[in-house]
């Protein structure tokens, strides 16, 4: 990026930083040489993202030895791979924890903690944009491969868990990245390897163009992913790997919503209760005879029934939760025919997976026969049973609070900053400490709505189905690999103003930079300011956790799950 | 028992122990015939120097130093444990001299609106929440203005519409002034609601002198008083909650070059 005057700088273009600068002409010729690459039409690319800029920019060529790790459960993932030669172990079991060396966050030091009180700049949103093209690869855009982890005794875990093996010609952590959730299995080199690590961003582009990648992705998912999928589910773990695989092969893969649905959202906002309640699809209908069990994969789902001339929601269920078995286990046991006794809405876009009735009466049900159901009130965090799940929500949380948190679509927060009006004396200390944590620079607004003396305010909530990473061009917002808060990264953000625009909570700003002298950056071109996103990081690189919180004297502020009803209810009832 | 009054329970029995034995220990240390005052003046010190670093610790938010509502409790507490300490220091005696005297006087300042604030801070935002519209502090005079002018639109809008001065005359001789600036602030902060129910029937009254053009305009007026009314009360009580402090700081930093001054006169006369 040369600096060509006095503030003037280029302005930050979508391919300025490469996935991997060492990535070539030659890498390129070599994965193109690969099924399916070989297949892709390049003219069904546009000429300013063309296939080989694809591959070139978004793509990086990663070698791993017979051990290695490549992704962790648990972790985030920005980047999918596909394997050019050699075999990946995919662990069917989870691995022992302290065999995966996963580390924390890393943290800013104390000594640079301290140094805030003496390098506080003296105009807002300062940053260090002429040095980008002296450093390497952006902070947070590293790679999210394991860096130079590799197992011991690679044939013990072999004996010891269930593992799948995966070869040459397949794509690997596919479903995290397009899921925007955390990966769901490890996976190491089972011999040593090449793989091609593509990121997010160039993974869209090859979907988008490409067919015969998607058709690929989608078909390894079926074969690889499902039966690992259904065995964490809470409710079938018990059952066999047979059973799983025959349940695999009848399960069905529904998707219900716009995939980019927070633009709808946003035009239903402020539309009256029952339009907005209108536009959701429907999934199941409340007295519909029960013809299978969802599985919520990814997205949320509102849960209402009928009540009197309108519709009362009682719960709202996430990835990994249920809906359906209570009706078909008691039709089952009963031989009645009960339908379903609520309605299920997508809230946005949800990805469901659908076990046809028959086939939980055929395979999972037998299971239980001679069983108690397993009782999700002694789980840590509910997953299956709904019933007990429905009641838990709509007593705890209230049928208002409910109504509010599904239809401003604030349950796909992971930490919503949730303000006790009753306690916060509107002094401020958590906006003051966001600012003093970021550089004299606030990354929230203390306003919001409110419901019952609750505020939830304007601040980032980190949410499980973040948006405004979809259109992102560069990757510079992004997940943290290590506990997944959405983070958006100076250097590779080229002002686009997509993700502030796609972000339906309006959580995200763009603003002006300025050097540390005081000028502002501008276009050498334009003379147009240089703009970059900003929004609340939950102070993930701070020693002290989101500051706010920190700084709050009256415990009126908490960063809550949206997920974990239960704790919620529980701050909410304090 | 919630979380808070479990907080509450633990906190007064700790400032109970604490006080039992700060006074066991004046009167076992008084009994050996030790200079006690030297003691509970050394402890005060060091408890005043705690309480105030809270105000410190607010600057520092980027470092680990354990929450501030930790720290709200400690300051409470530690509060209420230096009312006791600043008796036992008395021992009974009325202090004499300028100095002496305005350190005491700081003292029971610094306490008393310690107290008054957490009252405060207790009970104002309650009522803040469920008055109106919650608005950030700041943006209130903004907030007013937008007002002012939604006001001053109305008045000329009736008089456009219908040829009638009524509610423009209303405008000029109440409403101007009511939207000119912040106003019953002391009302609002004792939770007197007459001026606005006064200003409501006085534009209740002016009904009789309308047509129904005016009177849907007059709807707009009455709206718009009270949201102002919500501005006032917001700015009023937001107003207090910031207000106390500016008292209770700035007097407990008189009252710590007070006390190190008294301590170090002290020590040279011992």
């Amino acid at each position: 990026m040369a600096d060509v005057g006095c503030g003037e700088i280029e302005r930050p273009q979508r391919w300025a930083i490469p996935f991997d600068p060492e990535m070539s002409e030659k890498d390129v010729d070599a994965v193109l040489g690969f099924e399916p690459f070989c297949r892709i039409d390049p003219e069904a690319f546009s000429a300013s993202v063309p296939l080989r800029g694809v591959l070139r920019n978004d793509c990086a060529i990663r070698h791993y030895s017979a051990g290695d790790l490549i992704v962790r459960a648990g972790d985030y993932g920005n980047s999918a791979f596909f394997i050019l030669g050699g075999a990946v172990r995919v662990m069917v079991d989870p691995l022992d924890e302290r065999l995966l060396g996963r580390g924390k966050t890393r943290h800013r030091s104390f000594r640079h903690a301290l140094a805030r009180l003496w390098r506080r700049p003296h105009v807002p949103e300062v940053r260090d944009l002429d040095g980008t093209h002296r450093g390497g690869p952006a902070r947070g855009i590293a790679p999210n491969a394991v860096p130079h982890m590799f197992l011991q005794d690679v044939p013990a875990i072999l004996d010891q868990h269930r593992t799948a093996r995966v070869g040459a010609g397949e794509f690997i952590g596919a479903g995290a990245v397009l899921g925007r959730t955390e990966r769901i299995a490890t996976m190491f080199a089972e011999e040593p390897c090449l793989l091609v690590e593509i990121r997010w961003q160039g993974l869209r582009e090859l979907r988008a163009r490409a067919p015969e990648i998607k058709r690929h992705i989608d078909e390894l998912y079926r074969q690889n992913n499902l039966s690992t999928h259904l065995r964490q589910t809470f409710l079938l773990a018990a059952l066999s790997d047979a059973t799983i695989e025959e349940l695999a092969r009848e399960t069905q893969f529904l998707s219900f919503g716009s995939f980019e649905w927070q633009g709808a959202y946003k035009k239903l906002r402020d539309a009256p209760v029952g339009q907005e309640l209108a536009a959701e699809p429907v999934i199941v209908r409340q007295g519909d005879y029960p013809n299978g069990i969802f599985l919520i994969r990814s997205g949320y789902v509102r849960v209402s029934e009928v009540y009197n001339h309108g519709e009362r929601t009682v719960s709202y269920l996430g990835r990994g939760q249920l809906f359906g078995f209570d009706e078909i286990r008691h039709n089952w046991k009963t031989g009645e025919s009960a339908p379903f006794a609520h309605t299920l809405r997508a809230v946005g876009y949800v990805d469901v997976l659908y076990l046809p009735t028959p086939a939980v009466e055929r395979l999972v049900l037998p299971a239980f026969q001679d069983r108690c159901l397993p009782d999700d009130r002694t789980h840590a965090e509910p997953t299956s049973v709904e019933s007990a799940y429905l009641q838990d929500a709509a007593t705890k949380l209230g049928p208002d609070v409910l109504e509010f948190l599904v239809e401003h679509r604030f349950v796909n927060g992971t930490a919503t900053m949730i303000i006790d009006l009753e306690r916060c004396t509107r002094c401020d200390d958590c906006v003051r400490a966001c600012a003093a944590a970021h550089d004299d620079n606030p990354r929230f607004i203390r306003h919001g709505p409110e419901i019952n003396g609750f505020m939830i305010a304007n601040a980032c909530m980190h949410c499980s189905d973040p948006v405004c990473m979809i259109g992102c061009p560069t990757g510079a917002i992004h997940r943290e690999t290590a506990e997944g808060q959405v983070v958006i990264d100076d250097l590779t953000c080229i002002g686009c103003a997509t993700c502030a625009n796609s972000c339906p909570y309006d959580n995200i700003q763009m603003v002006n930079v300025h050097r540390a002298d005081g000028h502002l950056y501008l276009d050498a071109h334009t003379h147009l300011p240089i703009q970059k996103a900003t929004k609340c990081d939950l102070c993930f690189d701070q020693l002290t956790g989101p500051a706010c919180v920190q700084a709050c004297p009256h415990d009126a502020l908490t960063r809550a799950d949206m997920r974990d009803v239960r704790g919620l209810s529980r701050w909410l009832n304090k | 028992m919630n979380r808070f009054a479990l907080r509450r329970t633990l906190g007064l029995a700790a400032f109970t122990g604490v006080s039992l034995a700060v006074l066991g220990a004046d009167r076992v240390l008084h009994v050996a015939l030790h200079r006690t005052q030297v003691y509970s003046g050394f402890a005060l010190l060091l408890v005043c120097v705690g309480l105030i670093s809270f105000n410190a610790r607010k600057k520092l938010p980027f470092l680990p130093l354990a929450r501030a509502s930790t720290w709200l409790q400690v300051h409470i507490y530690a509060g209420l444990t230096a009312s006791v300490l600043f008796f036992v220091h008395l021992d009974g005696h009325v202090p004499a001299g300028a100095l002496n005297v305005t350190l005491e006087c700081l003292f029971a300042a610094v306490t008393a609106s310690g107290i008054f604030g957490l009252y405060l801070s207790r009970t104002l935002p309650e009522r803040l929440t469920y008055h109106g519209e919650n608005v950030v502090f700041e943006r209130i005079p903004a907030l007013r203005q937008r007002l002012a002018a939604e006001m001053a639109g109305l008045a000329e809008k009736s008089v456009e519409e219908s040829s009638s001065s009524a509610i423009a005359d209303f405008y000029r001789t109440k409403l101007q002034a009511y939207f000119g600036g912040p106003r019953n602030l002391l009302a609002h902060t004792f939770r007197s609601t007459r001026p606005r129910a006064r200003l409501l029937a006085q534009a209740d009254a002016m009904r009789r002198y309308l047509d129904a053009a005016e009177e849907r305009i007059l709807g707009e007026v009455i709206e718009l008083v009270k949201l102002k009314d919500n501005l006032d009360a917001q700015l009023a009580l937001q107003g207090v909650l910031k207000g106390w402090l500016f008292v209770h700081i700035p007097l407990s930093y008189a009252l710590l070059v007070f006390a190190v001054a008294h301590g170090l006169i002290a020590l040279a006369m011992l």
